[in-house]
């Protein structure tokens, strides 16, 4: 990573030479052009191969010499070493810009979706001396065009040996970054609660719901209230799963309480798989549900009051058509505590983070 | 190095090359000696240049066309890219400098070709005439804007491959898609814009 095998220090690689004699050497800095009230920016960029073309240009920017860099048949220039490393590391849904600066690259996604680190593979590819990378957690949802990760070759020269083994390193684990498209579009929404069913008080898990699914483009199709009974909430949950459905949320009645039956409800339902608590707060007593392929999440009432969740967690992996399982819900113990900070900035903070 | 043609020269290569001379050329045509301009090029089509250029058009109409062809910019060269916003703007981006610059053609400069061409009854000769006499800021919107062009859009031979798990096709230029663990090319994983009709044509001949 941050040490490099075989320091040598940048001076000794420079070397000032004639702009005429300087054919095929690479330039070792930018070198600025100005044309008063039209342009000022970089003519050439540092790392750039003189070619004949370039030297009348040089010339009429007042250039006489050149600092070039030497590079033996073993070294690589950090911006080309760079370019390789991304490639390399850029699995389905990930690519980057073509114009590194100062060794360094953007990973960015291609399209929305959950973003996927082989976090192992990863660290093990920062061990590799003289590069560097580091991205967003696993299983975070990404935007398209959002940056995912930046990595680097260190030194301005990189030898060829450390950038032939970070390369082995990403090509054995490949794809080390990728991005899951979202699957899941259609979900229905079933609201439990007495007293909401019988309008002592008024719903507002609906809106909650919908914003969070609007969010990833899902369409809420359906939504029913229903009363604490887990024959009709089954019954629901049976119809729901024989629509042109992709996945059903319930809310409510997921705690310990006599009158709390939705978890009982779902498992009549027919559903194979049950998981019942996460390893995570505000949110400990979500459920996650599974008939073959299609999952039903149940929603504790604390979403009500909670601007974030464990639900907020868990909707991009359904939706990427993921099936977390019970392992994965206690794995969400370590950064799962939610600090409730007085603005919630949720994804970009810890919660939810867990180590994968 | 050379200079860009005169803009009656252009245009009138600009009509011949798209089928017809129409308003659409004509800010087309200027869209794109702007755009050239300000990004630095003053000869986007010479060889010392064409590798230089790329422009997003965000628009399939008349305009698209002039621009194209005064830039010299091709679909197939990966130096004209397409985005369909429907929106009649483009894009100019120097890649040696990084510079660029989004023009949009504004709406309102249609009201206004009566000021600049008076006393033509005829609408498309009055629009031909005015958008040639309008200052640029009347006839565009100009912003300097930031593109990275990402290196699976930059010309150049393929960088990536991937194969389709569900009907075999390569796509190239991260084109795929990651759906439930499968890539696939986007007709699987979002539909294609055709019908099958036939499994397969056989022996076409």
């Amino acid at each position: 990573m941050c040490q490099s095998r075989d320091p040598k220090r940048f001076d000794e690689r420079l070397r000032k030479v004639p702009v005429e004699e300087a054919v095929g050497t690479c330039l070792a800095h930018d070198i600025t052009e100005i044309r008063p009230g039209e342009f000022k920016g970089p003519s050439f960029r540092r790392g750039h191969r003189i070619r004949t073309q370039d030297l009348c240009h040089l010339m009429r920017l007042g250039k006489r010499h050149l600092y070039v860099l030497n590079l033996d048949r073993d070294e690589v220039h950090e911006d080309d070493a760079v370019l390789e490393l991304a490639a390399a590391l850029a699995g389905p849904g990930v690519s980057f810009g073509g114009k590194p600066r100062e060794g360094k690259l953007q990973l960015h996604a291609t399209y929305a979706g959950l973003l996927k680190v082989r976090a192992e593979a990863l660290v093990e590819f920062n061990l590799v001396p003289e590069v560097m990378c580091a991205s967003l957690h696993d299983n975070v949802p990404v935007d398209r065009g959002q940056v995912i990760a930046g990595t680097r070759a260190i030194p301005l020269v990189i030898g060829r040996d450390a950038l032939d083994q970070a390369l082995d390193v990403a090509r054995r684990h490949s794809p080390i970054f990728s991005v899951q498209a979202y699957v899941r579009r259609r979900a229905r929404l079933i609201i439990t609660g007495n007293e909401v069913y019988e309008g002592l008080i008024e719903d507002r898990f609906e809106a909650v719901v919908r914003r969070k699914l609007e969010r990833f483009g899902v369409s809420l199709e359906e939504t029913v209230i229903l009363p604490d009974d887990a024959e009709r909430i089954a019954g629901h949950l049976r119809r729901f799963m024989a629509l042109d459905t992709d996945f059903v949320i319930t809310t409510g009645g997921m705690s310990v309480d006599p009158d709390d039956v939705t978890r009982l409800a779902i498992r009549a339902s027919g559903v194979d798989r049950m998981h019942y608590g996460a390893a995570a707060l505000p949110g400990a007593m979500c459920l996650l549900a599974y008939k073959g392929d299609f999952p039903v999440i149940g929603i504790p009432a604390c979403a009500l009051y909670h601007p974030t969740t464990v639900f907020d967690v868990l909707l991009p992996r359904l939706l990427a058509g993921e099936k977390p399982d019970e392992r994965d819900l206690a794995r969400l113990c370590v950064g799962g505590l939610c600090s409730d900070c007085e603005v919630c900035r949720y994804p970009a903070c810890a919660f939810g983070k867990a180590p994968s | 190095m050379g200079a860009m043609m005169d803009f009656e020269t252009l245009l009138k290569g600009s009509a011949e090359h798209h089928g017809h001379l129409c308003p659409g050329q004509v800010v087309g045509v200027r869209m794109a000696v702007l755009g050239c301009r300000l990004i630095g090029l003053d000869d986007p089509r010479s060889p010392a240049q064409i590798k230089k250029l790329v422009v997003y058009v965000e628009i399939d109409r008349c305009a698209t066309d002039a621009i194209a062809y005064v830039t010299g910019v091709k679909l197939g060269r990966r130096s004209l890219k397409f985005v369909d916003n429907g929106i009649m703007a483009a894009t100019f981006v120097n890649l040696e400098t990084g510079r660029a610059y989004r023009i949009v053609s504004r709406e309102a400069a249609r009201d206004r070709v009566a000021r600049y061409a008076p006393g033509i009854s005829d609408p498309h000769r009055q629009q031909l005439l005015a958008y040639r006499a309008m200052p640029d800021d009347i006839l565009f919107e100009v912003e300097e804007v930031a593109v990275d062009v990402p290196v699976h859009d930059l010309p150049g031979p393929s960088r990536f491959k991937a194969v389709c798990r569900k009907c075999g096709a390569v796509v190239r230029d991260k084109r795929e898609v990651l759906l439930n663990g499968r890539i696939l090319c986007r007709a699987c994983a979002h539909g294609a814009y055709y019908r099958k009709i036939r499994a397969a044509m056989r022996n076409v001949a």
